[in-house]
């Protein structure tokens, strides 16, 4: 479907509007009879595409024509009444003899505005991206003074703030107008027919403040109105919330939400600043659906109490430098560890601009690619650049008699500017169009995790710098040649021999081929570094069995179950239950499923050693599991035993490791039956277990300790079921959830996956990412070989004269042979040397994106090197062989 | 004013009775023994320009039994288009008996 959409925009609007929607149908239709025909998807892909590059073009241009045509009539019109030559008739003239050469020579035309459209429109698709991702600014009011202000450890570079560090930091500091506290995070809705989860957002008044937002309807609640200790029940709830639950009715100001189990009042709604489709991420700070007082914070002994929960925004005052405000708010920093040395020890504060957190991760990707579009396009142009001198050449005698016959050297030079400038133009509106449709071909295969917005705007920023490229091009490319050839001594050129190449001619040629070779071979190389950096992250191994597991979260209401013991019925109820469902091999609870994006981590001393104070303790992630954890993932269990329903709250605390944990902490000895302590643990953890190493968040994590307790012995409120299944594990969605709700009618559950999409999820960018790079790298080595054939070829034919003359005179054809193919075997070298170091470079580049490939490695640079290095020997032998073999007495005529 | 063979090809299947889009596809491939299989960019620029001159127009939607619930748009001959696709089969009558004259035809 997506696809007959995306086919159908390359037509132009008129008959869009006219036949758009049924040529979709019909489309679709076609599509599935061909689908039962067992027609394979590649298949029906191509055909679909080719109709639509034979007829969308041609109709744009009949649509074009039309229109010009008419216009015409009316300039005519007026051209007749006024009854002389203008300036306009005669570039008009020029325009009309531009196109009857192009007709006679089609092919020049077509190679020439192709190769540069395809340039300019990967670029103008690729600036759009990184515009609208990098340079814009975030869509807040006075963006540019947004921080984020992060704790600091030596654990984490960036961590959560405290309720106390945030209210210090509004206290004391001089350099902040505002601060704001928020976290996003899950909320139960109860009291409604089907219990729902929503995204809620708990952040303090100043929140709102900091990011400049307003009330649609109703109002914000105050600072003080989110406070711990002057907290009121009251909730905002997003636009899409309001559109979505209350058909954007404003009575639902003032209805009553139960979230969480606490019923809450709706005062207002906020409203949105800016489209969601056109901004990346949902605009980052605001992506949720309600907005909760952070004083409702789910901790149980309260905010204040919780410890570092929260992230900071804030907005630094007018005139202020980001600088001077870093350095006041360390002042505070210390000052808080001054003042309250156990709970701050080892933290320190720091803020970073709010557009770098957004942002940050995706510069060096983005970059990369921005860079080899740069490189596709001047590939493009030097190819152009070849066609147009070539072609320059070729029409010397042409201009030559021009000249003869009493044409001025401006009306010649004139002409050959016009030229050029057709070029340029159509290739910058047919690369503007191109670049239209690429780019609402890139938001369909776009991973969630990259940031481009759905739809990414064409802006004006993006037209001129399209225009400027296309211009520039076509000045260097058309003009340099003109330049050249419009002061042509007449008897010279008439004479045989014109078309010997001379020595500049030759140099400027060969520095061409050079280049072309060079960039191909680095983009080529570098993309291959990327495919290969694919490849890895695709048969990393993750420790587990992915295939066939269901999993589900949810989060038990605290006021539902208080003690630990009701927690814990719950649970094992709910297991059991899910147990008895078919298509259910086994199933356990875990606190964060691999790959969901959640998960914790916890210190560890080992007994009987000496421990590090409590800021510098090594790090184990914390795992939460009820037994058949390991069975139902298929984590080989090494040594020991498994938990069983015999660990609960009676007896003492224990846990299951994993090899890099049992490795690092006991290297000489058997890790079971050791203890170990934790500072979240009320007494020492006995092993009891070791299971092979998982991985957790990315297929390409380093290894780390992993520390798995037995869930019935920490009872905590949010988990999640896995469930390994015989059957597809969609199928049994609903056997599930009645599985639950038969345990308790009321319970949520949510994010309801198979984990196999999770993990090929997080390996969505890079995907993206190798699949943009090998389109442009394939274009470019396209591009390339013809351009380096061509240029290659032409330049040997042109000194078929001198071949002939030397043959003539005695040389064999082998010397002959040799000598030519020889000087293209050393362009070849210099180009693939000069074209391996730049990929070395651009690899380094590229660095933050490798997995297990180093920028160095041999086998991507040798593999470009040697496909262009043949394709441009090829070039070099062929026609030399050719020339070499013809009658010299030919050769010598050949003019 | 002889017409492209691709409007002759829709004139004729719409003879008989309105079609929605994928009927004509279906109709022409029927009419011709298989030669003839337009895509859907051929159907419809075709399809666009007979709309804009009047020899064709949209008679309503509604669902084809044979596909889905999905209502298609169906369309017809105005009695303009009728007259051309008369007056060309007319031509082509005509040739036909000009190279039947000329022994060019050995089948009836």
């Amino acid at each position: 479907m997506r696809l007959a959409q995306w086919l159908l925009r390359a037509y132009p609007r008129a008959f869009r509007d006219a036949v758009g929607d049924d040529f979709i149908d019909t489309s679709l239709d076609r599509l599935r009879e061909r689908r039962d025909r067992g027609w394979p998807a590649l298949a029906i892909w191509i055909v679909a595409l080719a109709d639509t590059l034979r007829h969308a073009p041609a109709e744009r241009a009949r649509a074009w024509l039309e229109w010009n045509a008419a216009r015409h009539e009316r300039s005519r019109h007026r051209a007749l009444k006024s009854g002389e030559r203008t300036i306009m008739d005669k570039l008009l003239q020029d325009v009309r003899y531009a196109l009857r050469l192009w007709r006679r020579r089609p092919a020049f035309a077509c190679i020439a505005i192709l190769t540069l459209a395809l340039g300019v429109g990967a670029n103008t698709a690729m600036f759009s991206i990184v515009n609208a991702v990098l340079l814009r600014p975030l869509p807040y009011a006075n963006a540019d003074r947004l921080v984020s202000v992060w704790s600091r450890t030596t654990q984490y570079p960036r961590g959560l703030l405290s309720y106390t560090e945030y209210a210090e930091v509004r206290k004391q500091t001089g350099t902040l107008d505002t601060l704001g506290l928020y976290l996003a995070q899950s909320v139960n809705l109860t009291g409604v027919s089907e219990p729902q989860r929503l995204v809620g957002i708990f952040a303090t008044g100043s929140f709102f403040d900091a990011l400049g937002l307003k009330a649609e309807r109703g109002r914000l609640y105050t600072e003080a109105e989110s406070a711990p200790g002057s907290v009121a029940p009251v909730v905002v709830i997003t636009h899409q919330l309001w559109r979505q639950r209350f058909n954007e009715d404003p009575s639902a100001i003032g209805q009553a939400l139960t979230l969480n189990g606490n019923t809450l009042t709706i005062v207002g709604v906020l409203q949105p600043p800016f489209d969601p489709a056109e901004v990346p991420g949902a605009g980052y700070f605001i992506d949720g659906d309600l907005f909760l007082p952070a004083a409702l914070w789910p901790a149980p002994r309260g905010l204040v109490r919780a410890g570092p929960v929260m992230l900071g925004i804030g907005r630094v005052k007018t005139g202020v430098t980001q600088a001077a405000a870093g350095a006041d708010l360390d002042l505070v920093g210390r000052r808080l560890l001054a003042a309250d040395p156990k709970t701050q020890q080892g933290r320190s504060l720091i803020l970073e601009s709010a557009h770098d957190t957004v942002v940050g991760a995706s510069t060096p990707a983005l970059l990369l690619l921005f860079a080899s579009v740069g490189v596709v396009l001047l590939i493009a142009c030097v190819n152009v650049s070849h066609l147009l001198l070539a072609r320059a050449m070729d029409r010397q005698k042409e201009i030559a008699l021009r000249a003869a016959l009493g044409a001025s050297r401006g009306a010649v030079t004139r002409q050959l500017a016009v030229e050029a400038a057709l070029v340029a133009a159509t290739s910058a509106v047919s690369g503007f169009l191109l670049g239209r449709w690429a780019l609402s071909g890139l938001a369909f295969l776009r991973p969630p995790s990259v940031p481009i917005p759905a739809q990414v705007p064409l802006d004006w920023t993006v037209f001129l710098f399209t225009g400027a490229v296309a211009i520039g091009v076509a000045v260097l490319c058309g003009l340099a040649p003109a330049l050249k050839t419009s002061r042509p001594d007449l008897s010279r050129v008439l004479q045989a021999g014109a078309r010997r190449a001379s020595g500049s001619g030759r140099r400027t040629r060969d520095v061409l081929i050079v280049a072309e070779i060079a960039m191909s071979v680095a983009l080529v190389a570098v993309s291959a570094l990327l495919i290969q950096s694919l490849l890895a992250v695709q048969n990393a191994p993750i420790g587990f069995d992915a295939s066939n597991v269901f999993t589900l979260q949810f989060r038990l209401p605290q006021t539902k179950y208080t003690t630990p013991e009701d927690i814990a019925r719950f649970f094992k109820a709910a297991i059991e239950h899910v147990r008895a469902v078919p298509g259910v091999q086994s199933a356990a609870l875990v606190r964060a499923v691999p790959f969901s994006g959640n998960g914790g981590t916890t210190g560890y001393a080992v007994e009987g050693r000496p421990a590090p104070d409590t800021a510098s303790l090594p790090q184990a992630r914390l795992h939460f599991v009820t037994p058949d954890y390991f069975k139902t993932l298929r984590i080989p269990l090494m040594k020991g035993r498994d938990f069983t329903d015999r660990d609960d709250l009676t007896t003492p605390l224990v846990g299951v490791i994993n090899e890099t944990f049992a490795r690092r902490a006991w290297p000489d000895e058997d890790a079971i039956g050791r203890r170990f302590r934790s500072p979240d643990a009320p007494a020492p953890i006995t092993v009891i277990g070791v299971v092979g190493d998982t991985k957790h968040y990315t297929a390409t994590e380093p290894a780390v300790p992993q520390l798995y307790v037995a869930h019935y012995q920490v009872p905590l409120i949010f988990s999640s079921l896995v469930a390994r299944t015989a059957v597809p594990p969609m199928t049994i969605t609903n056997d599930v959830r009645k599985a639950i709700w038969a345990v308790d009618k009321d319970q949520p559950v949510w994010s309801i996956y198979s984990l196999e999409t999770a993990v090929s999820r997080t390996q969505g960018q890079s995907r993206f990412l190798a699949l943009l790079l090998g389109i442009f790298a394939g274009v470019a080595l396209l591009l390339a070989g013809v351009g380096i054939y061509g240029m290659t070829s032409y330049g040997v034919a042109q000194r078929t004269h001198e071949i002939g003359i030397r043959l003539a005179l005695g040389a064999s054809s082998e010397r002959v042979l040799r000598e030519v193919v020889g000087h293209g075997v050393r362009l070849t070298l210099v180009a693939v040397a000069i074209g391996l170091a730049a990929a070395v470079a651009m690899g380094r580049l590229a660095g933050a994106v490798l997995f297990q490939v180093t920028p160095g490695d041999p086998r991507a640079l040798a593999a470009a090197a040697l496909i262009l290095g043949i394709v441009s020997l090829l070039a070099s032998y062929l026609p030399a062989r050719r020339a070499a073999h013809v009658d010299p007495v030919i050769a010598l005529n050949e003019e | 004013m002889p017409l492209r063979p691709v409007e002759f090809h829709i004139l004729v299947a719409l003879a008989a009775e309105e079609r929605h889009g994928y009927a004509i596809i279906q109709e022409a491939a029927r009419l011709t023994g298989g030669e003839l299989r337009l895509e859907p960019g051929t159907l419809y620029r075709a399809l666009h320009r007979m709309l804009k001159d009047g020899w064709v127009v949209e008679s309503g939607r509604r669902p084809a039994a044979d596909l889905d619930d999905e209502r298609r748009r169906y369309y017809r001959l105005t009695p303009l288009g009728r007259r051309i696709a008369s007056a060309e089969a007319e031509r082509l009558s005509r040739l036909v008996a000009a190279a039947r004259a000329g022994r060019l035809l050995t089948r009836a």
